[in-house]
């Protein structure tokens, strides 16, 4: 499975996002805050679990969160960038 | 007397929202299933995601006596005897399992036993004094006593609940620490009480706990005997254990209705305001007790009713 695909799973996955389906995850869409998914600052923890259990890849900078975790494509970026 | 102006139950029974519940018991079997009302009528989808089925129960019940006293409550108690299981098997298993070295934060903040009064807390947006009790089988009375004590003190309206939750691993479980034939359930029951009577009919006269082993018949004894009322003046009792106190054709074993959990005797005292109201009689009495000790003892009073 493409990264990108295999992350919106992970994310419905993990946040129990019961409504949703990988198709209504737009990969430049934000994830945070009321024009995106709507996530909040937990979701935001969960998010870091999910890369060091999945990816094994862990944020030494928790300031670069918000930009990591913007979209589908950015947090893509940057599991690229660290594998 | 204290008075309940709204109870509401979710169970394995269709109780919520129902005027009687007791015309529409059956015994609980192997493999019944909670009667869960559409919970996005409660939280909003972006909360619910997160929710276990007791917090989902807790909050759902609790919105119902918000909306049927339509003024703040001025405590929130609630007994719950394990709390959020389903949270708590979650973090265990992840901590048992995980990869990497960082725990998911979510079933971790919601695997303590106060989540429930304080997420209802959050959803009301109800600031008052807030208190969860968790004493085995005799939480909700301690709840149920909290609650007393806080009407006593001039609190207008309390916010009192019962809330507690089954999971597979309980069942594993119950042969090795209970020799009960009733199958493990879930169920949540709030009730809306006050000192004020205004349109209620039915209220709880007294309750009394105790976490030591005492012998069933003397401890109604004394209870009904401090409150200078006969035996015989009680018109039904709802009772989880055997008592020669009272003749058969008066008991009702509520557990084959509410199923095993903690607090169902919270549900014992759904089904006997109920019943006072349709059969329009006086007292009814809900006894609690477990084989390893703890007895509650909870008298409710029909005003309506005539001697």
């Amino acid at each position: 499975m493409e990264l990108k695909e295999q992350l919106k799973a992970q994310i419905i996955e993990q946040l129990n996002l019961e409504d949703l389906t990988t198709a209504d995850i737009k990969n430049d869409a934000p994830l945070f805050g009321d024009e995106g998914l709507g996530l909040d600052s937990i979701d935001a923890l969960e998010f870091i679990v999910l890369l060091d259990s999945e990816y094994s890849i862990k944020i030494d900078d928790p300031s670069l969160a918000r930009e990591i975790f913007y979209s589908i494509d950015s947090m893509a970026d940057f599991i690229e960038s660290n594998k | 007397m204290y008075y309940i102006h709204k109870v509401a139950s979710i169970t394995h029974q269709n109780s919520f929202l129902q005027n009687d519940i007791n015309a529409l018991l059956v015994e609980i079997t192997e493999g019944s299933v909670l009667f869960a009302p559409d919970y996005k009528k409660y939280v909003l989808p972006s909360s619910l995601r997160r929710l276990s089925p007791i917090l989902r129960m807790a909050v759902a019940v609790a919105k119902e006596c918000q909306e049927a006293i339509n003024t703040p409550f001025e405590a929130i108690s609630i007994g719950t005897a394990l709390g959020c299981l389903t949270d708590t098997e979650k973090f265990l298993n992840v901590v048992n399992t995980v990869e990497g070295d960082i725990l998911s934060p979510t079933s971790f903040i919601q695997s303590t036993h106060n989540t429930i009064s304080g997420l209802i807390s959050l959803e009301l947006k109800n600031h008052s004094y807030n208190m969860t009790h968790t004493q085995n089988n005799i939480s909700f009375e301690m709840a149920l006593i909290d609650s007393i004590l806080c009407c006593d003190e001039g609190k207008s309206f309390v916010l009192l609940g019962a809330a507690d939750e089954g999971i597979e691993f309980l069942n594993k479980l119950k042969p090795i620490v209970i020799s009960k034939d009733a199958f493990v359930t879930s169920g949540a029951t709030f009730f809306a009480l006050s000192k004020i009577k205004s349109n209620a009919e039915i209220g709880i006269v007294a309750c009394q706990a105790k976490l030591n082993k005492v012998s069933i018949d003397s401890e109604i004894n004394s209870f009904l005997g401090n409150l200078q009322i006969d035996s015989a003046a009680i018109d039904i009792v709802y009772s989880n254990c055997l008592t020669e106190h009272f003749p058969s054709e008066k008991m009702i074993h509520y557990e084959k209705f509410s199923g095993l959990y903690f607090t169902s005797n919270a549900f014992g005292v759904h089904m006997a305001h109920d019943w006072l109201i349709e059969q329009s009689k006086k007292y009814a009495l809900v006894v609690n007790s477990s084989c390893e000790g703890g007895i509650g003892l909870i008298l409710l009073r029909n005003d309506k009713a005539q001697d």
